[in-house]
C-alpha cells in the first residue's frame, strides 16, 4: 500500500501546511514558517525511506471480489487512524485527528507532477467571493442567499494537462464587398468577390485539460485562465493542508479537447486578419499542429458546495486569481413579476413618447 | 284679353326682374344637390346650411352633387361641367357620387386647384372612403365638408396640405397602447434575460485565444485574389412627385383640378 506523508514541524512536532498568504510552510501551533527550498531536500529525503508494510490479514467476513476495487487504505502517522481514500485521493486530511496527510504513492514516478500553481487565496477568501457572487444578481431567491449554509468548502489541487503546441495553418476565405449607389433611373448594386488565403504559424502555451472526473469540465474551463508563469516545480509539500487528486484521464483522451481549443483560436485569429472586406467566409481550413508536447501539472481551486430545495449546487473559485462562478437557481415568481412590471414601464413610456410626438 | 295679358305679362316682368339678381347671384345656388335621393329632407337641410355657411366664410364654393347615373360622360367631366354650368364661384370644389356606376370625383376650380392638391384630395377621400362604401351619406358628406374647411384654413394660413405636410392621423390611443405594450414586452424580455444570464456563470471555453504566445504569430503567406465583379441594376420604383396639383382642361375650357375613384 501507498506511503501516507504528513509533514511533521521539525520544532514543535505539530501537522504543518502550506499557508497561501506567506507562500511557505506554517506550523499552526507554534507559528514557524518553512521555506519551500528548504522542503524540497526534505522531500527527496522523504522519498528514499522504505515504505511501510502495512499488509495485514484478517479472518471473518470478507470483502466481496472487486468491492474493494478503488478502495485504498492508509494509517494515520499521527494517530493511528484509518483513513479511506479512493484511486485517485492523493492529498486530504485525516477524519480523526484533521491533520493533513499526502498520499506519497500517488506521486511516483510517471505520476509526478511537473508543475503546480501554489494556492494564493485562502477559504475565507473564497467565502468572501461566494457572498459576492450572490450579490447583484436579482433574480436569485432571497432564502437562498439569506439561508447561505455552505456544505463545504475545500481547496482541492486540480490535475490538469498542459498542452503546448505550434499550430500551422493554412486558411482560404470567401471575401465580398458590395456597394450600392443610383443615378436618376436605376439603383446599382456592385458585388465584388476575392479569393483570400492566409498561411502561418500561432504558438500556444499551457492550454489546459481537466485531467479528473471528478470535476465538471465545464466548471474547470469557467475559471479560467492560470497564470502559468507562476508554477513553480512540483514538491509534495504544497499540497499539505489541501485536497488533492491524482488524473483519472490521462494526456492522450485529453489531447481532443485541446486539439479543439487550438483549432479554433488559429482560425478565429487568421480570420481577424482579413481586413477591409464586408464578408468573409472561410471555404477551407488547414490546421496541424507541430512540437506538441504536454505537461502535468496541479491546479488550485476552491470548491464549494451547498443544497437548497434537494439540489446541489457546486461553486468553483481559482485559487490562483480569485475568479468565481458557479451557476444558481432563478426565482420564477419574481422573474414573472419583474417581466409584467417593466412590460407596463415601457409600455407606459412608449405610449408617452408616441403621444408626445403625435402632438408634435 | 288684351289688358289682362298684359298684366299677367307685367306681373311676370316684375317677377323676372325682381328674381334677377337673385338668380344671377351665385348664393343663391344650391351647394347641395341631392338627385339620388340619398339623404332625408331633414339631412339636407342640415348639410346645406352647414354647405353654405362654410362656402361663405371661407369665400369658396363646397358642392355636394349626388346622381342616379352620369350617362356617357366620365364622372370627372360631369363633375367638372356640373361646376362649369351650375353659375358657382371661378374658386370652389365639387363632390359627385354617382349611384349606377358607384363611383365618385371631386373637381377643383381657382383657387380650390391650389388649397387642394393631389396628394391632400387623396388624403381627403381617403378619409370619408369607408363611409361612402358603407352608404352612410350623412357622415360621409358632413366629414367631407369639415375636411374641405381645415383644408381651406391650412391653405389660407399655412401652406395647402401636401404630400410632405399632411394633416395628421387622429390619435389612436388602443393601438397605439397595444403596439406600446408589445415593444414595452420585448424590451422587457431582454432585460430579464440579461438578468437571468447573471445567474449562469459556468460556460464551456470554446477557445484558448488566452494561452497564445505573445508575439507568435507569424504570417508567411498573404494572398488577395480578385474574383469577379457583379453589377446588379434595377430600375427606380416610380415614386411619387414632388407633390402640388395636377390639372386639365374641362369643355368649357375651364382648368379644373381633382381625383376620381370607385366606392
Amino acid at each position: 500500500m501507498a506511503v501516507l506523508q504528513e509533514y511533521k514541524c521539525p520544532c514543535c512536532g505539530g501537522a504543518i501546511a502550506f499557508d497561501s498568504t506567506s507562500q511557505k510552510m506554517k506550523c499552526p501551533y507554534c507559528d514557524t514558517e518553512y521555506e519551500m527550498e528548504t522542503l524540497a531536500a526534505y522531500d527527496t529525503e522523504l522519498k528514499n525511506e522504505p515504505a511501510d508494510n502495512m499488509k495485514w490479514n484478517t479472518d471473518g467476513e470478507a470483502w466481496q471480489d472487486g468491492e474493494t476495487d478503488g478502495l485504498f487504505t492508509y494509517a494515520c502517522q499521527s494517530c493511528g487512524g484509518e483513513i479511506v481514500g479512493d484511486a485517485t485521493t492523493a492529498a486530504m486530511s485525516c477524519p480523526y485527528c484533521d491533520n493533513p496527510v499526502v498520499m506519497m504513492g500517488q506521486f511516483s514516478g510517471s505520476l509526478k507532477p511537473d508543475l503546480v500553481i501554489p494556492f494564493k487565496l485562502d477559504k475565507k477568501a473564497a467565502k468572501a467571493a461566494l457572498t459576492k457572487h450572490y450579490s447583484g444578481k436579482k433574480l436569485l431567491p432571497k432564502v437562498f442567499s439569506d439561508q447561505n449554509h455552505i456544505d463545504e468548502v475545500k481547496g482541492v489541487y486540480v490535475p490538469f494537462w498542459l498542452f503546448d503546441a505550434d499550430a500551422d495553418a493554412k486558411v482560404r476565405y470567401k471575401a465580398s464587398n458590395i456597394r450600392h449607389w443610383s443615378d436618376s433611373r436605376y439603383d446599382f448594386t456592385e458585388t465584388t468577390c476575392y479569393s483570400v488565403t492566409r498561411g502561418g504559424s500561432l504558438g500556444f502555451a499551457h492550454v489546459p485539460v481537466d485531467g479528473s472526473t471528478k470535476m465538471a469540465d465545464e466548471l474547470m474551463e469557467s475559471i479560467e485562465p492560470f497564470h502559468m508563469e507562476e508554477a513553480v516545480d512540483f514538491q509534495t509539500a504544497y499540497l499539505a493542508g489541501y485536497l488533492a487528486d491524482k488524473y483519472d484521464v490521462d494526456s492522450e483522451a485529453s489531447i481532443e479537447r485541446a486539439n479543439e481549443r487550438i483549432r479554433k483560436s488559429t482560425a478565429d485569429a487568421f480570420a481577424g486578419t482579413v481586413q477591409g472586406y464586408m464578408s468573409v467566409i472561410p471555404e477551407a481550413t488547414n490546421i496541424s499542429l507541430r512540437k506538441g508536447s504536454v505537461r502535468y501539472a496541479l491546479l488550485p481551486v476552491w470548491i464549494l458546495n451547498t443544497t437548497w430545495n434537494g439540489q446541489k449546487y457546486t461553486f468553483a473559485m481559482n485559487g490562483q486569481t480569485g475568479k468565481f462562478v458557479g451557476d444558481l437557481p432563478m426565482d420564477k415568481s419574481v422573474y414573472n413579476q419583474c417581466l409584467l412590471r417593466y412590460t407596463a414601464l415601457f409600455g407606459a413610456i412608449i405610449f408617452a413618447a408616441a403621444y408626445l410626438l403625435w402632438l408634435l | 284679353m288684351k289688358k289682362r295679358i298684359l298684366y299677367i305679362g307685367s306681373i311676370l316682368l316684375l317677377l323676372v326682374c325682381l328674381l334677377q339678381p337673385v338668380w344671377a347671384s351665385s348664393y343663391s345656388v344650391s351647394r347641395l344637390v341631392d338627385e339620388a335621393d340619398l339623404l332625408t329632407d331633414r339631412e339636407e337641410t342640415d348639410l346645406s346650411g352647414k354647405l353654405d355657411e362654410i362656402s361663405l366664410r371661407q369665400g369658396l364654393d363646397i358642392v355636394i352633387v349626388t346622381v342616379y347615373s352620369t350617362g356617357d360622360r366620365t364622372v370627372t367631366e360631369y363633375a367638372d361641367d356640373f361646376y362649369d354650368y351650375s353659375g358657382y364661384r371661378e374658386d370652389g370644389i365639387l363632390l359627385l357620387i354617382s349611384i349606377e356606376e358607384r363611383e365618385w370625383a371631386v373637381s377643383t376650380s381657382g383657387y380650390g386647384i391650389t388649397a387642394f392638391t393631389d396628394a391632400g384630395l387623396a388624403y381627403l377621400t381617403g378619409q370619408i372612403g369607408d363611409a361612402m362604401s358603407e352608404g352612410d351619406w350623412k357622415e360621409a358628406f358632413h366629414g367631407f365638408a369639415d375636411l374641405c374647411d381645415a383644408f381651406i384654413t391650412q391653405a389660407v394660413t399655412d401652406r395647402p396640405y401636401d404630400a410632405d405636410n399632411l394633416p395628421k392621423k387622429p390619435f389612436n390611443p388602443f393601438l397605439t397602447a397595444l403596439v406600446s405594450l408589445g415593444i414595452g414586452f420585448v424590451i422587457a424580455f431582454f432585460r430579464m434575460n440579461r438578468w437571468k444570464n447573471q445567474l449562469d456563470t459556468v460556460q464551456a471555453k470554446d477557445a484558448a485565444a488566452d494561452y497564445v504566445k505573445e508575439g507568435s504569430m507569424n504570417i508567411t503567406e498573404q494572398k488577395d485574389l480578385f474574383l469577379y465583379r457583379h453589377v446588379d441594376r434595377r430600375e427606380k420604383s416610380e415614386s411619387s412627385s414632388g407633390g402640388g396639383s395636377s390639372t386639365h382642361t374641362s369643355s368649357s375650357g375651364n382648368t379644373h383640378g381633382g381625383s376620381s375613384g370607385r366606392f
